[in-house]
């Protein structure tokens, strides 16, 4: 296994904060079709440095779009989002996010790609690549370095989006289904690739999922969320320390309910259409 | 079958079939007498005077010259004018009418004006080849640019991108596709108005002036081989062009 590649502790010293997430009385709206719509209401949820979260709901319950506001995409909302006691205004290097699609430049390679995400930090220049080359190997790409994001398969160029997301160690890492196009087979091996980085790098991670046993996998909490309009419907403590063992029973007892707790939703609320969809069902 | 057709011999060969076509049918024409028509012999000897005596060779030499100095001139200030238009609103909102409506007059429209401006000459000639090349370069750069995919900007954002790096980084490379688009029109465009604007002033030399000389002296094979001269000339470039398009744009999955 590679080691994680280079100290945190020198930048964690140099910041004041650590990662705290405080997401409080948050309510946003769209308007769709001329009328205002409301989204997200009333999400209030404390984020403990170094933690990680996961966050399971139905298609459309406003996942998407709570993520966007943490990351400062999106500044029209009302209550309130601090990280370490700051107030998200506008995106900051201090949140990464791996969206949906990767998102990767197809006018870069890989590495470009990579290297274009420390552009504006302060990382010296002269340590820049042997950085870039870390998160690669990191992420298991080592020899499509040169590669442009069309020459990668759908899982290849996610995990590459996830290195370029590492790689400037935000404070915050928020990562929207950023496993959704993987098989089964490198879906579990990059959860555990994950698992490791998030233990070696111990940043704040906020990952939203379809797949309730990858949520529970990884989360030491697990948010489950409830549509129209999208609220916490109810947070699930995972009590059990890192590394895990996928095999745990308390793991299999608290899918189960979270399973009923999400399809039970959909069914009080009369709304065939949000069903929830659980590609880990296939998967299995 | 389909990779039999794809290699470069076979493909040359079906490419000159219908030119072969033509000659064969021309030949047929010319000693049928059923127009005036020079004989493919004639145009052969006539080619090879033209040779001889440099004729050729300098007229070649003077359209290519002209083209590329109007191309050199309009298609920069096109992309540049165009990627303007495309970042910043206001540009567009004062250029943008003004230039949609000039450039529906034809290109050779212009002349007359420009004629009395500037006197018939080397300077109208180019005034109005830059403009051919302006154009489609200043159209298709701003397409390009005002085209280019929020979620591309939106990562530029995330990673806290000064104007210059948004514009360096994500909107030139997003929209150089239809930049190089553009280039290639402007190329022939300004190979058009090259021939046009020399066929209409006659100064100077010019596979154009030979044309009109050709025609008042009734020179039949003279002009079907400046003809031929322009059409294989246009078509050289032209490829060579997309080549070079295709090689900048090897990050592409596919190319148009
Ligand atoms: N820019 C927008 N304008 C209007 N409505 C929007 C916009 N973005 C999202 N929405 C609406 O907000 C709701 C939540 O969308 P969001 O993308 O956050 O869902 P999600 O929970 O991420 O769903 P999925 O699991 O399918 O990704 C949807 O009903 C969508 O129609
Ligand atoms: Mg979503």
């Amino acid at each position: 296994m590679t080691p994680y590649p280079h100290a945190r502790e020198d930048r964690l010293s140099a910041k004041t904060g650590r990662g705290e997430l405080i997401v409080s009385d948050l309510n946003k709206s769209f308007t769709i079709n001329g009328q205002p719509r409301r989204i997200l209401d009333n999400i209030n949820l404390t984020v403990r440095p170094g933690e990680f979260v996961s966050i399971v709901g139905a298609s459309g319950c406003g996942k998407s779009t709570l993520l966007r506001l943490i990351v400062g995409l999106d500044t029209e909302y009302s209550g309130e989002l601090r990280l370490d006691g700051e107030r998200i205004a506008t995106t900051s290097l201090d949140r990464g996010i791996v969206f949906q699609d990767h998102r990767l430049f197809p006018w870069m390679t890989l590495e470009q790609n990579i290297e274009l995400a420390l552009l504006n930090t302060d990382t010296p220049r002269a340590r820049r690549a042997q950085i870039v080359a870390d998160h690669i190997a990191l992420v298991n790409l080592k020899g499509f370095e040169k590669a442009y994001p069309h020459q990668l398969s759908g899982g290849m160029a996610q995990r590459a989006a996830i290195a370029r997301a590492l790689v400037t160690e935000p404070r915050l890492l928020l990562l929207d289904e950023p496993l959704g196009a993987l098989d089964a087979l490198t879906r579990v091996h990059v959860q555990s690739e994950l698992q490791r980085i998030w233990m070696a790098q111990r940043s704040t991670m906020v990952m939203v999922t379809h797949d309730v046993e990858e949520a529970l996998y990884l989360g030491d909490r697990v948010i489950v969320m409830s549509p129209n309009p999208g609220r916490i419907r109810r947070i699930v403590e995972v009590d059990l320390p890192h590394p895990r063992d996928r095999r745990s029973p308390l793991l299999h007892r608290l899918k189960d309910e979270i399973l009923a707790e999400l399809t039970s939703g959909a069914d009080a609320d009369g709304d065939a259409g949000n069903l929830v969809h659980l590609p880990s069902r296939e998967a299995r | 079958m389909n990779s039999l057709l794809a290699r470069f011999p076979v493909r040359l060969l079906i490419g000159l079939a219908a030119p072969a076509l033509l000659i064969g049918w021309w030949q047929w024409q010319a000693s049928a007498h059923i127009v005036s028509f020079a004989p493919p012999a004639a145009v052969g000897s006539a080619l090879v005077e033209m040779l001889r005596s440099g004729d050729l060779l300098r007229d070649t030499l003077s359209t290519l010259a002209r083209a590329f100095t109007g191309l050199a001139i309009g298609a920069p200030l096109g992309v540049a004018l165009g990627i303007a238009m495309g970042i910043w609103k206001p540009v567009d909102r004062v250029l943008g009418p003004l230039l949609h409506a000039l450039r529906q007059v034809p290109m050779i429209g212009w002349l007359p004006l420009m004629g009395l401006w500037f006197g018939v000459g080397e300077g109208t000639e180019l005034i109005v080849v830059s403009m051919s090349a302006f154009f489609p370069s200043m159209l298709n750069s701003h397409a390009g640019v005002a085209e280019v995919e929020r979620r591309y900007l939106e990562v530029g954002s995330i990673l806290r991108f000064g104007t210059v790096q948004r514009i360096r980084f994500i909107l030139l490379p997003a929209a150089m596709p239809l930049v190089l688009t553009g280039i290639t029109q402007a190329l022939a465009f300004a190979w058009i108005a090259t021939i046009g604007t020399e066929l209409l002033t006659g100064a100077g030399s010019g596979l154009g002036v030979a044309m009109g000389q050709a025609q008042m002296q009734q020179r039949l094979d003279v002009m079907l081989v400046v003809i031929g001269a322009t059409a294989a000339l246009g078509f050289v470039i032209n490829h060579l062009f997309r080549r070079l398009r295709r090689s900048a744009l090897r990050w592409q999955p596919s190319l148009p």
